[in-house]
């Protein structure tokens, strides 16, 4: 099912799974009853649910919190690989670019890795392989000697012209975050070329790709703003969105936060994600900020997929989802390995 | 005169079978155009049914029933050929 060649049957049967994929991830009560949980309960009450069989597969490997986050993450990419197989025609080209975020993910994590010298099964074990760079190619990478040789090893894909441009770069400052900012900036810019190149249904996922800029761009600048950072902010923004860069460093340059807010909404009129804006002028914790402009983008993209029903919203939207519900039960492992509060966990919780 | 009366008979005969024919062909299309619509309208139907079964099995049921609805079309469609065929 490569092409779609039968109209509309093949949209309608994927987007149906994935709308009976998104009814099935646990409901916010689960949640909560979890925070209530110890850590060997809430494993117990995960095994009972659909990570059973990656929590099976990996105990002779793992154990306690370890075994419980590579359960999560096997699953995950298990998860977006098979959506990968059953989507048809232009769904799967639109659905490969959303997970090229993850290869972006794993290529860092594993220059990170070699660079701070650590060994390769640890470094496997925070890779998800959810994108177009699959485990085996991962392996390979990870069992380069060097990063440079990472890097050669990625000649072939389109993040090569950028890796080998920043890479230097980021070796001498010992920062990569320049280098995850250029990848991801040119990932965004391929992907909107791409997608306005007349493909069918690429008006919707533009839609989504500019309400995701908007959201990571309001995203840094509330960070930005938080960490007083008054240089210019341009370099770091994303473009496509619904803001130019020099708007966005308008912003940022603003005084104060509520006029931060005004002007935000001042910008962003007529647009949906408005009504919320007025809950983030009481919101000072970055924190928070984050949670509720995540919230604000799942909702909005929700709206988008009962707009349009039978296109790449759906699947989407269930691809947020399962992240965010693998986030979160990774968030309440850890915080109650920590020995943190429920109120405290629920914080880092988006549900 | 007689050859009239043969052109009457053959006229009526005629326009008998022409009748006839007609009727057959409204038949046909009631059956074959409502039969084109239930196809249309079980495609949706059909295909989500399907996704929503792959997903979980207990959506058999209900999704069979829901992909049969469409069929009272091109029963509707049948009630009315055989009205006009038999009627």
């Amino acid at each position: 099912m490569t092409e779609v060649r039968s109209g509309l049957a093949p949209y309608i049967y994927v987007c149906t799974r994935m709308r009976v994929r998104k009814a099935k991830l646990l409901p916010k009560e689960e949640y909560l009853r979890m925070l209530q949980m110890t850590l060997p309960e809430i494993t117990r009450f995960i095994e009972e649910t659909e990570y059973k069989k990656e929590i099976d597969e990996n105990a002779q490997f793992f154990e306690g919190i370890d075994l419980f986050e590579i359960g999560l993450s096997w699953n995950l990419a298990k998860e977006y690989q098979k959506i990968l197989e059953i989507t048809p025609g232009s769904l799967k080209q639109f659905t490969k670019a959303y997970l090229r975020r993850w290869d972006i993910q794993n290529v860092l994590n594993i220059l990170r890795g070699k660079l701070q010298g650590m060994k390769a099964g640890k470094i496997k074990e925070v890779l998800i392989p959810a994108g177009g760079l699959d485990r085996l190619m991962l392996d390979r990478l990870i069992s380069e000697d060097s990063p440079e040789r990472v890097i050669e090893a990625l000649k072939k894909t389109r993040m090569y012209p950028v890796l080998q441009k920043e890479f230097q770069g980021a070796i001498e400052k010992g920062s990569f975050s320049k280098v995850e900012n250029e990848l991801y900036k040119s990932m965004y810019a391929e992907i909107l070329s791409d997608a306005e190149g007349g493909i069918k249904g690429g008006n919707d996922f533009i839609s989504f790709l500019r309400l995701d800029i908007d959201i990571i761009n309001i995203k840094n600048l509330f960070r930005i703003r938080a960490d007083g950072f008054e240089e210019d902010v341009r370099d770091m923004m994303i473009p496509g969105g619904s803001f130019t860069p020099d708007e966005l460093q308008t912003l940022n340059s603003l005084p104060t936060h509520d006029e931060f807010i005004d002007t935000l909404r001042g910008k962003l009129n007529r647009h949906p994600i408005l009504e919320a804006q007025e809950q983030l002028r009481n919101i000072h914790s970055i924190r928070e900020a984050e949670s509720e402009l995540t919230r604000i983008q799942l909702s909005e993209m929700e709206r988008m997929s009962k707009m349009h029903p039978f296109s790449i919203h759906p699947i989407l939207v269930y691809l947020e989802k399962k992240k965010y519900e693998v986030f979160n039960l990774r968030a309440l492992a850890r915080g109650k390995e920590s020995g943190l509060s429920p109120e405290r966990i629920r914080e880092f919780l988006v549900i | 005169m007689a050859d009239v009366s043969t052109a009457a008979t053959l006229t009526i005969d005629m326009i008998h079978a022409q009748q006839a024919g007609l009727k057959a062909i409204g038949a046909g299309l009631a059956v074959g155009l409502t039969g084109v619509g239930t196809g249309v309208a079980e495609m949706g139907i059909g295909a989500a049914a399907v996704g929503a079964i792959a997903e979980n099995k207990d959506f058999f049921g209900l999704g069979l029933l829901f992909t049969v609805i469409p069929e009272t079309i091109v029963i509707f469609g049948l009630v009315i050929s055989l009205l006009l065929m038999f009627s």
